[in-house]
């Protein structure tokens, strides 16, 4: 007969064994070949026809507020949205108010340069096909300050070279010459994006973000100061998808949907059991 | 406990037992995971890259190590989650230094080209940089007063620049978006025919939506109203308004769940991808 007392042991247990079921389920799907079919949802769509839409030589910027912790959701979207920059001659100015978001930052500019090379046959160098403009402290303040000037907030770019007469920041002068405004955050940034930056230009704005951030983006999407958003993984694997490119995104939605159903049947044998369990006593009470 | 001095030597025993095994078992997956990671990333190799594999051995070892709290909680998880903090906090330390205070503060006042341009610099940094140094004198005890009067020109400025630019966005723009919906559903913005075959199912589904948003929004306002009992209708209302609130929760819920597997995913992927080395198609 189980007791009160062995109870937490057993239940130690149970959680253990969920750890390693849903490691297993990762894990397994790494190694199967099979590519997930899906289709993008539309808030996803909506940003990827943004970004389509622009000219070549449109100016879209890119605020990287998210550090190496959620490398895993968010820079999978970097390197699509930069590609699909590269891809169609739009020039991206990526920087961050976080300086934990530098590394990260640059590492994504970097390859995506490369991918354009590779796989677009265009040579793209920092200061005239894009600008990355590194760190500036502040954030409000210093969105703030780019919707007034932006060679102003960043007089120099991260590879030191002066804004001021750089090729890939001509007829721009502050956030109201940029076409498309994508906050990548992991951080409570969005907002401050939206009321500082986006709303007071009045200019487009889209977002990716992690997952736990996504449903606020809703009444922001609603009321049309989002134009769109990636919320998570699956956001990632949305663009990837509508891009063509297949990447990290894509790849992770098959363990994605595994372990989603493996916590469904959890849930749903849990509850099971606990139903049972109490149909059980009431029936042992009534004998 | 004193009474049953036998089962406490016993259970003594078996902690000791216990501990004894799982310092075994570590010890075994200790030089396993070094094993492991020369074979997989010798950094001895001429052909490696030293650095490069040090580091996703490292790295490896530390994903580990935080997935060891999984199993409880221990001191190298503690030493592990020290180390990223202190990581992290160096780094931007490093990169404020680099990227900011070096370029943009000291050299424009310590290492000016001509005495006009320090002139200039001085003019446009000595207020920000005192203000800044009077921060830092939240370190002392003694002297920690001095620190409230850039936080009242920080907390004064911020409010008088936030408020009407976060009224604008997040309270009227939010209200007119909340009637929005049944605007567009039935307003000018509607198909000219709503309920004509083609448009038939999208009207209902808007107006649905719409009607599902308002009533929502009332609901889960009206939850939160305290001036009047919740009696009656009232009653009733606020039920609804917790039930809206308990589908958000289930929402932002499942949402973590997803960004948490995420997160799952990108480590299984370095390690597998990276580490490892083994390349999935």
């Amino acid at each position: 007969m189980r007791t009160n007392q062995n109870r937490p042991q057993h239940y130690e247990l149970i959680r253990r064994i969920i750890y390693v079921g849903i490691a297993l389920a990762v894990i397994l799907s790494y190694f199967i070949d099979y590519r997930q079919k899906f289709t993008p949802s539309p808030e996803s769509k909506k940003v990827f026809d943004k970004v389509e839409s622009l000219s070549p030589g449109d100016h879209l910027l890119i605020s990287i507020d998210y550090d190496p912790s959620s490398e895993a959701e968010l820079y999978p979207m970097s390197l699509s949205l930069l590609r699909h920059c590269f891809k169609n001659g739009v020039i991206p100015v990526v920087m961050t108010p976080w300086p934990s978001s530098v590394g990260i930052a640059k590492k994504g500019c970097d390859e995506a340069a490369e991918d354009a090379n590779s796989m677009f046959g265009k040579k793209v160098v920092s200061g005239k096909d894009y600008a990355f403009l590194g760190f500036r402290p502040g954030t409000q303040n210093l969105i703030l300050k780019m919707g007034d000037n932006l060679k102003g907030a960043f007089d120099k770019d991260y590879y030191g070279q002066p804004t001021q007469g750089m090729k890939a920041l001509e007829g721009v002068n502050s956030l109201k010459d940029i076409k498309l405004l994508v906050d990548l955050a992991a951080m409570g940034t969005v907002e401050w994006w939206i009321a500082y930056g986006a709303d007071r230009a009045d200019i487009p704005m889209a977002t990716g973000t992690t997952a736990v951030m996504t449903p606020d983006l809703y009444p922001f999407y609603q009321s049309n100061q989002l134009i769109g958003f990636l919320g998570g993984l699956r956001g990632a694997a949305d663009y990837e998808k509508l891009l063509e490119i297949p990447g990290r995104g894509e790849r992770g939605m098959l363990a994605q949907s595994a372990t989603h159903v493996l916590i469904i049947l959890l849930i749903l044998g849990a509850n099971i059991r606990m139903f049972a369990g109490r149909f059980g006593r009431k029936n042992e009470g009534l004998s | 406990m004193s009474d049953y001095p036998q089962a406490n030597e016993l259970q003594a025993e078996a902690s000791k037992r216990r501990q004894a095994i799982e310092i075994g078992v570590l010890a075994l997956l200790v030089v396993a995971f070094f094993i492991v990671s020369l074979l997989r990333q010798n950094p001895f190799d001429k052909d490696a890259d030293p650095a490069k594999a040090i580091g996703l051995i490292v790295a490896a070892g530390l994903t580990f190590i935080m997935f060891s709290f999984l199993y409880r909680d221990n001191p190298l998880f503690k030493a592990a989650e020290h180390l990223y903090v202190g990581v992290s906090l160096g780094y931007a330390a490093v990169i404020s230094c680099r990227e900011f205070l070096y370029p943009l503060v000291y050299q424009p006042l310590f290492a000016a080209p001509t005495a006009a341009a320090f002139k200039s610099s001085l003019l446009h940094l000595a207020v920000p940089v005192a203000l800044g140094i009077l921060l830092l004198g939240r370190i002392s005890r003694k002297h920690g007063w001095v620190s409230r009067y850039a936080y009242a020109i920080l907390i004064g400025w911020g409010a008088g620049v936030a408020i009407p630019l976060v009224t604008n966005s997040y309270i009227l723009q939010q209200l007119t978006a909340a009637i929005k919906p049944l605007q567009e559903a039935l307003g000018p913005k509607a198909p000219a025919h709503p309920f004509s075959p083609e448009n038939f199912v999208g009207s209902c589904l808007a107006i649905l939506g719409a009607l599902v948003a308002m009533i929502g929004t009332v609901a889960v306002l009206f939850y939160f109203f305290f001036s009047v009992e919740h009696k009656k209708v009232g009653s009733a209302v606020s039920k609804l308004g917790i039930w809206f609130l308990m589908v958000s929760f289930g929402a932002s819920f499942g949402f973590t769940v997803m960004g948490r597997l995420s997160l799952l995913i990108g480590r299984v992927n370095f390690l597998l991808g990276e580490w490892l080395n083994i390349q999935n198609k």
